[in-house]
């Protein structure tokens, strides 16, 4: 599965900086938000904000890095064709 | 097992809701219990138990949780020194929810036997029991609201003024300041969004000076403002007498 990333800042009050996820159509599966180094819960690491469609649901995981953020979303998408 | 007289956690507690007679709470403080150490974050009950004693939080925080099938917690409420987070199992033989520790706890396992036996002796004690559980309820109506319909800010900040609340009324509270050994990734089990989000509330509140929040340690800095950021109200908690002003 192909996705687009676009760098995109995120008005939450803490962490600004943050990725859209869109498919090859684009249509918008996710936000991403680069946690900041004063995350105590995970410092520096991508927080899935927000997920559309059969990325949404209770479970916001957080990811080292993009790759990591891509593979899940990925196999997430997939899983449920 | 006696306990100091100056103080027993259930004594403590239920005198915060309801007035014992010297002689009920000379029954209370007799009461045959067997206490056991527990490390934290270890069960207490399972869901689907049948148990033949209820457990006494006499030291520590533990908490009353369900899962759902992909196993995913919602802590559904949290147990303090003094509260009895399965009494009801007195009386509904299986268990619908397990309880865990959250830190280091001392309880107290008392035998469902003793209990009957107490109650048949001091029928005002069954009316206390029976407020416990009621209160244990209003609770539970309380998160329910908290966790399906307020935003985390003021959820957090609800359920700080509420452990706030209740550690007074069993006097483990000095001014605003108490212990407070839940993880982040225990309030996000409790509040229902995930530890990233705890943390941003948490900065937040830090942030606007309403509380400091550091180790195990919970400092309120500002009472009126954080009881007003979370909308709390304590009549849900129906303390009697001097706690009730809280």
């Amino acid at each position: 599965m192909t996705l687009v990333l676009q760098p995109v800042r995120v008005a939450n009050g803490i962490d600004g900086e943050g990725m859209l996820v869109f498919d090859r159509e684009h249509r918008l599966l996710a936000v991403l938000t680069h946690l900041s180094t004063k995350n105590e819960v995970a410092p520096g690491q991508w927080y899935l904000e927000a997920g559309f469609g059969r990325l949404e649901g209770v479970n916001h995981p957080t990811f080292a890095d993009l790759d990591a953020a891509q593979a899940w979303i990925g196999h997430r998408l997939g899983k449920s064709h | 097992m006696t306990f100091h007289p100056d103080y027993n956690p259930m004594i403590r507690k239920i005198e915060s809701i309801f007035m014992l007679t010297d002689e009920e709470r000379q029954a209370l403080q007799q009461l045959p219990m067997q206490v056991v150490s527990i490390k934290a974050d270890q069960d207490v009950v399972r869901e689907g138990d049948r148990p033949s004693r209820s457990c006494l939080i006499l030291s520590g925080f533990a908490c009353t949780y369900k899962v759902t099938s992909a196993g995913k917690r919602q802590i559904v409420s949290f147990n303090l020194p003094g509260d009895i987070p399965d009494l009801q199992s007195l009386h509904l033989k299986v268990l619908d929810n397990s309880v865990s520790t959250i830190s280091p706890c001392s309880v107290g396992f008392i035998a469902h036997e003793a209990l009957r036996d107490l109650c048949t002796r001091y029928p005002r004690i069954t009316s206390a029991f029976w407020r416990e559980t009621l209160i244990d309820a209003a609770i539970f109506r309380e998160w329910v609201l908290n966790v399906g319909r307020r935003e985390a800010y003021t959820r957090m900040a609800h359920v700080l003024c509420e452990l706030l609340v209740r550690l007074r009324a069993v006097g483990l509270t000095k001014d605003y300041t108490c212990d407070l050994p839940i993880t982040q990734a225990e309030f996000a089990d409790a509040l229902g969004v995930t530890n990233v989000h705890v943390n941003r509330v948490v900065q937040q509140l830090r942030a606007d000076g309403l509380i400091e929040l550091s180790g195990d340690r919970l400092n309120i800095l500002d009472w009126e403002k954080l009881k007003q950021a979370g909308e709390f109200d304590s009549t849900y908690l129906h303390l009697e007498g001097k706690q009730a002003a809280a």
